[in-house]
This record gives structure tokens, C-alpha cells and sequence, in this order.
């Protein structure tokens, strides 16, 4: 079976279940978003945690990703506190001696890690970034404030919504992490022989909601449908690593680390 | 590649929108906004199911709003696609399955609090967020166009109600009267949010109307929380206000506390007052005057007149002159009423003197919630026929005799809600006398909405999460269907490839219901992954 893919299809493989972000209850400690105590918690971090977590806090063989969990669900302040306090019984985690401001640097590090990449002081020119994704051709498939395409998630809120190197690794290794549902790109041929191609909003059995490329939705009933070609993968282009400059990506980085609604 | 990008916008350019046009229409197969028309009927022209035919009802679907505790949104329908709110939410659905299309959340929003509904225009859906900001989302994706700030949470406003789009503007209101905040209704631009203009409803120091206050003024109330009605050939909209803050002590605000539990017409391009009129001077039971003011032409006191029809939370069923605000009369909308003898000539209540809150507690009907509230009405031309959804109920007020703070939830003293019974009432607009009523099982707590159809059939619910089909002439009970928790929102009605659906959000989830099918077994595509 043809599948019906052009090369130019570019959609992110974003986690739509990030959205939900993790400071629905936000702490109101005054370490939290203070520079001095996320640069005291960054040196406490390299110091006694990075052998387990790895040095961005991306996970090594004792210790779980603290910046990417397969699970997105808000983490209070209070309970990394807690966990960094008294450890995780059963687990590598053990409790420390650390003081309580001591902790909370730590904490208010660790927030700063995996909170919301416009909260962060980010290296790069966003308005250089901008013609990166411009020239990139990111908005074939993406759209920021209503400018783009609908295929692929919306980027207008992205750095108000994910931490950096969430939106680093979609970039550059856009199929590694679980794909979710909802940027899946399909084709299907229906059985009156109109042939359709976009993005699967959701399906079942039943039903399929797709998007096109030019930003038609289809509401289709599956027993309308004759042949369906789902990708496995993410149709993001996988090789950004190779096509973007170190000053390219960085710009870019920070140009979409600045997309925040609020 | 430039010729395929003026292809794409050109496909783009063709592709359907929502126009003021289509909304002024009213409803067909699409509900456009909140209260289905301008006019505020929750009326449709659909005729597939009928009073014959009700018993044959059966759901369709049922979306789970993700982490919903207690909806009040009422959906909107465009293009095969229903749309519903919840807290800093919107989520869109299928409407022919009930499967999501996306979802939009704003989990940084800085309040918390219902949300009863969306818009839509061209190309966009508009919410509000409880802290104030308006925001425009592609229909088609969800992504976000704008987000706009309109007021500001510190001073005790908050948003709940759904926008009303007329022509380019995006007509937002005001919560958070409880507790000390001043109201107003604003006109956005559809285009980019920014403020068109704003009135307020309690008049600044000096004002006219200021002479009605006392020193809390800059405090008043007087919030804007549900949506109103529009008169396009009056190019006027009426909304309806709060109550004074505090609700329950009156001492430090002696006067009649305009413009609070009124009704105001406001001029569409200018915000301009053209007339309010009150409903209840000086209020001391929390009886906003939210309930909705529906605009019909009809006879009243033998004389036709361009009427704007309101049952009020203080009891009485009202009916003006939109024109001009003149009173035309008032009926009793319940029977337990024991604050006011009546309604004068000139629309004032004649009031029982000792019916104030006290230190103690005196008992008073209706109660706190009112003998209505803002759940949605419906008008049937076909019937001639306005269905409200009334509560019998008496309580015990309370006043405080605290020093009244701003924005730290105190109201003035308290009420308590004892027994009550829920009681949908059909009402004539030309006399406002009751044609038939229909008392609901329940716990008297009264939050289900209406609507009602061409078809003959109102749809509504009890107290208990029953949703329910009467005979619109008749109120004679036609099906009914155990949703399992009690609904807090209005239903609506809608088409998709010519087949009629009811949708309404319970407690957690929209719930659609259609006339019976036999089932479609599925037969799945041939279906191939692409590695």
C-alpha cells in the first residue's frame, strides 16, 4: 500500500498530555524563580545529584528523567521538598542532611529545570530565532498566534507550557519519546474514493477526527472509510540535528522558549 | 511553492465561518450562541423529534470533561462540532460521536471558578478565563490567536459568564459581586480583544446614581455574570445586574444602590445607558436580578409592544417595554412570597416592613437563591409559551455586624436554604399567568436549564439528574433518562447530517441524546502503519 506522505509533512511529536503543566498548585516558597537560589541549588545539583539524574536532569541508570516524565502531572514544590528531604523509601533516593534553605535552593533549582521555559533566562536571539523558523519551514505545519498551519500542535503557548529541554528534544529527536495521540499522521481512502491526508485529532474504531493541511477538519465515520495508512512515527523531520547550526538551534530555542500566552 | 501557498489561502479563504448573519439567524442545525438567538429564546426550529415521537430518545454519546467537578457550560454547535467549557477550559468535540477534537486549558491561570460557555465568529472560538482574559482559539485546532486581559482579578472581578458576540464585538460581564468588586459589561474587539468600550454599573462618586450609596460605593456590586440579549433593530443590549455588596447588611449602603439588581439597555456601539430599571431597590437578600431578560413582541395590557419578559430572583414575573423600560406589569412567579405585597404602577415592590437580615435570623421567601436563577429559560413562538424554571423555597437571613472588607469573602451576614421544591413553570407573556407547571423530584436545589423545540418538546431536567422531555403545550411528561448526577446547565438542540441531537452537560460530562437507531456494526478500514 502507497502511503500518501509528502516529505514536507512536518508535525511534532509534542506530548499533548503536557499541557496540563505541573503548578496547578503553585508553591509560594520565596526561594521559588529567586536567581540566587537556583544558582545555590544549580552547584548543590552537580555536586550531589547529577551522578544519578544526569547533569540537565535528564535521568541516568539509578535515577528517573526529573525534567521528562511519562506521566505530566503537576508536582507540587512541597513534595520535591519532601522527596529530597526524606528520600523514597524502596528506591536509590536517599534522605539527606541538607538545611532547609539549602533544600529549598535545591527545589527552587529543580522548578527552574522543569518549569515553563519562558520563566527561565534562556541563552540565544529570539529575534534571530525567528527567521530560523521562518527559513526552517515551521510553519508549513505549525502556527503561533493564528500565523501557520493547523496540522501540527500549536506553538503559540510552547515555552509558556513545556521546560526547555522538552522543547529542545522534540526538535531534535522528534520520534524518541512516546507518541501520543492526536499528531498522528494518517491517509485514508474513503469508500466513495475520495482520498484524504492530515493529522488524526483522535480515532477509534468507530470514528476518525482528521485535520488537513489546509485546515479543513473531516468528521468522518470509520464505516465510511475504505483503506487507512497511520505513520508510526513522527512526521517532524528527524534530521534538524543536521540541518541546524549550534548558533541556529539556540537561536531557535529561544525564540520559541519566548512563545507564551500570558 | 508560492502557488501552492496562494492555493492554500485561497482554500482557506473559502472555507465556511461563522458570520453575524448566521447568528442573527437563530439556530438550525448549528447552536451559535449561549441562549441559541439574540432574543435569549433557547429555542429551535428542529422538528425531528417531537411530542410523538420523544419516547423513542436514546443517548448517543457521553464526553468525560477531563477533571470536570461541576459544569454549567452550555455548549455551542458549528459545523458538526460542540464545544464546551469548563474552569480556564474549553474542549472540542465530535458531535456526532462525542469524540475529542482538542482540548485547550490554561493551567497558569491565577483563578479559579465555573465557566458557562463559548462564542463563535469566523474562525474562532472566544472564552474567558477566570481571571480576566479574553481569549480567541482557532475553531478548527484550538491554537490560541489572542488572550487579552480585560480586568483585573486584584480588584475583585472575576469571569465567568459566557461572551456574547454581536456584529465585531465581543460583549464580556463581571463576577465576584459577592464579596466586594465593581460591575460592568465591556465590549471587545473580535479582531484583537482590545476594549471597545465599558460601562460600569455602579456609577463613580459624584455620578448620577452616586447619591444612592453610601461609602462602600467604589465596592458596590452590581456584577454582570450571565450573558445577555440583544435587539438587532434597536441595535440595543440588555443585560441584567448583581446585587449590592455587602449582600446582607444594607446600613452601610442606604439608598436603592443603582444600578444593582436591575435590568440596563445599553446603546451596541457605545455602551451608552439608554435606561435601567430596578428590580430590586436595596437589596438585602442576594437577589441579583441574573436571570434572563428575553426579548418578544406580544400583546400586553391589550396593546402590542416590543416587551422585554424577566422572572426575577425576588419572586415576580416582570414585563417592559424594551423601547423604553416602562413598566408594563408584574405577576407573582411563585407562591411562597412574604417580602413584598406586590409591584406599584411604577414597577417599585410594595414591601412588608421587618424583612431585612437580623443578627438572629428572620425568615424570609424565596430564599437566598431566589424563586429563579440564571439557568436558561425558553420562549416557544409556536406555543406562545415562556418556560421558567422556579423554586419554592424560604430561608433564614442573617446580618453580620462585622466592619464589611473588601475581597475577603464577606457578604454582610448569611442565609440558609430549607426544603424546597422545583417547579417548572409555562407562562402566557400576555397575562403572566401560569398555563401549566410540572414539580420536579429533588432536593430543591434548582440548577437544570430548558429548551425547547418546533418539535412540541421542551427539554429540561428534574433536581435529581434526570434529564426530561415534556409536551410543550401540555408540561405532560414524555421520557426521561437517569444521567446519575445532577446537571448545573442548560441544555441545547442540534443537527448533524440531518439527524436531530439534545445535548446537555451533567455534573462532569456532556451527555447527547437522538432518536433510537438500530446499530451500525463497524466495519474497520484496511489499515496499514507506516514504519
Amino acid at each position: 500500500m502507497r502511503a500518501f506522505f509528502p516529505t514536507a509533512l512536518l508535525i511534532a511529536a509534542i506530548p499533548l498530555a503536557a499541557q496540563h503543566g505541573r503548578y496547578l498548585n503553585e508553591s509560594r516558597h520565596p526561594s521559588i524563580g529567586k536567581p540566587e537560589a537556583i544558582a545555590a541549588g544549580a552547584k548543590l545539583f552537580s555536586a550531589s545529584c547529577t551522578g544519578c539524574h544526569g547533569p540537565d536532569g535528564s535521568g541516568g541508570a539509578r535515577g528517573p528523567n526529573l525534567v521528562q516524565r511519562a506521566l505530566w502531572h503537576p508536582l507540587a514544590d512541597e513534595a520535591i521538598f519532601n522527596a529530597i528531604r526524606k528520600g523514597i523509601p524502596g528506591t536509590d533516593m536517599p534522605p539527606t542532611n541538607l538545611t532547609d534553605d539549602q533544600t529549598w535552593n535545591l527545589v527552587a533549582f529543580i522548578h527552574a529545570l522543569t518549569g515553563p521555559a519562558s520563566e527561565q533566562t534562556i541563552p540565544g536571539d529570539p529575534s534571530a530565532g525567528k527567521q530560523v523558523y521562518a527559513s526552517s519551514g515551521c510553519a508549513g505545519c505549525h502556527a503561533i498566534r493564528g500565523e501557520g498551519a493547523l496540522l501540527a500542535p500549536d506553538l503559540s503557548n510552547i515555552g509558556g507550557s513545556r521546560p526547555l529541554p522538552v522543547i529542545r528534544e522534540a526538535i531534535l529527536e522528534p520520534s524518541k519519546d512516546l507518541f501520543y495521540l492526536g499528531s498522528e499522521a494518517v491517509s485514508v481512502t474513503l469508500k466513495n474514493g475520495r482520498k484524504l491526508e492530515g493529522t488524526a485529532r483522535n480515532r477509534s474504531n468507530y470514528s476518525l477526527q482528521l485535520i488537513d493541511k489546509a485546515g479543513n477538519l473531516h468528521l468522518l465515520r470509520m464505516n465510511d472509510v475504505k483503506e487507512m495508512a497511520i505513520r508510526a512515527t513522527s512526521p517532524m523531520p528527524g534530521d534538524y540535528a543536521k540541518r541546524l547550526s549550534k548558533d541556529q538551534l539556540r537561536d531557535l530555542l529561544a525564540y520559541l522558549a519566548a512563545q507564551s500566552t500570558r | 511553492m508560492r502557488y501552492c501557498l496562494l492555493l492554500l489561502a485561497s482554500a482557506a479563504a473559502l472555507m465556511a465561518q461563522v458570520k453575524h448573519e448566521d447568528i442573527l439567524k437563530g439556530p438550525r442545525a448549528d447552536w451559535l450562541t449561549y441562549a441559541g438567538n439574540f432574543q435569549g429564546w433557547r429555542y429551535s426550529p428542529l422538528t425531528q423529534i417531537t411530542a410523538a415521537n420523544a419516547r423513542m430518545i436514546a443517548p448517543k454519546w457521553v464526553y468525560r470533561v477531563p477533571d470536570a467537578k461541576r459544569l454549567a457550560s452550555s455548549p455551542i454547535v458549528y459545523d458538526g462540532v460542540l464545544y464546551i467549557t469548563d474552569t480556564n477550559s474549553i474542549y472540542a468535540v465530535d458531535a456526532r460521536s462525542g469524540r475529542q477534537i482538542w482540548q485547550w486549558a490554561d493551567p497558569r491561570a491565577k483563578s479559579q471558578g465555573v465557566n458557562r460557555g463559548s462564542a463563535i465568529l469566523g474562525n474562532r472560538v472566544y472564552l474567558t478565563t477566570a481571571d480576566n482574559f479574553l481569549v480567541a482559539l482557532d475553531r478548527r485546532s484550538g491554537g490560541v490567536i489572542f488572550m487579552k486581559k480585560f480586568a483585573d482579578e486584584k480588584k475583585g472581578t472575576t469571569s465567568t459568564s459566557a461572551p456574547l458576540i454581536v456584529k465585531d464585538k465581543v460583549i464580556v460581564g463581571s463576577a465576584g459581586g459577592d464579596s466586594g468588586m465593581r460591575g460592568f459589561v465591556a465590549a471587545l474587539s473580535a479582531d484583537d480583544g482590545h476594549e471597545i468600550w465599558r460601562t460600569y454599573t455602579v456609577p463613580a462618586r459624584g455620578e448620577p446614581g452616586s447619591e444612592s450609596w453610601g461609602d462602600l460605593i467604589e465596592w458596590g456590586g452590581g456584577a454582570t455574570w450571565l450573558s445577555g440579549t440583544y435587539d438587532p433593530e434597536l441595535n440595543t443590549l440588555f443585560w441584567t445586574t448583581g446585587n449590592p455588596w455587602p449582600d446582607f447588611a444594607g446600613a452601610t449602603r442606604k439608598g436603592d444602590n443603582l444600578y444593582t439588581c436591575s435590568l440596563v439597555s445599553l446603546d451596541l456601539d457605545t455602551g451608552k445607558m439608554k435606561w435601567h430599571f430596578q428590580f430590586t431597590p436595596h437589596d438585602t437578600h442576594d437577589w441579583d436580578a441574573q436571570s434572563w431578560p428575553i426579548l418578544v413582541d406580544t400583546e400586553i395590557n391589550g396593546k402590542p409592544r416590543k416587551a422585554v419578559l424577566h422572572a426575577n430572583r425576588n419572586g415576580f414575573f416582570y414585563a417592559l417595554d424594551r423601547v423604553t423600560g416602562e413598566f408594563l406589569r408584574a405577576t407573582k412567579l411563585i407562591d411562597n412570597l412574604t417580602w413584598a405585597k406586590g409591584i406599584d404602577a411604577k414597577g417599585r415592590p410594595i414591601e412588608i416592613p421587618g424583612q431585612d437580615p437580623t443578627p438572629e435570623g428572620n425568615w424570609v421567601c424565596p430564599s437566598v437563591k431566589g424563586a429563579t436563577n440564571w439557568m436558561g429559560q425558553s420562549y416557544n413562538p409556536l406555543t406562545g409559551l415562556l418556560y421558567v424554571i422556579t423554586l419554592e423555597q424560604c430561608g433564614r437571613y442573617n446580618m453580620s455586624s462585622q466592619v464589611p472588607k473588601p475581597m475577603s469573602n464577606f457578604s454582610g451576614g448569611g442565609a440558609t436554604e430549607e426544603g424546597g421544591q422545583v417547579i417548572i413553570r409555562a407562562l402566557d407573556p400576555k397575562t403572566g399567568k401560569r398555563a401549566w407547571e410540572y414539580p420536579v423530584t429533588g432536593a430543591g436545589r434548582m440548577w437544570t436549564g430548558t429548551v425547547s423545540t418546533a418539535g412540541g418538546v421542551l427539554f429540561t431536567g428534574d433536581d435529581d439528574g434526570h434529564f426530561v422531555a415534556l409536551d410543550a403545550k401540555t408540561g405532560k411528561n414524555l421520557w426521561h433518562f437517569n444521567m446519575g448526577e445532577l446537571s448545573t446547565a442548560s441544555p441545547i438542540t442540534y443537527s448533524v447530517d440531518g439527524k436531530q441531537f439534545v445535548a446537555i452537560a451533567s455534573a462532569t460530562s456532556v451527555f447527547s441524546f437522538g432518536l433510537f437507531e438500530p446499530a451500525d456494526p463497524a466495519t474497520p478500514p484496511i489499515t496499514t502503519v507506516v514504519k
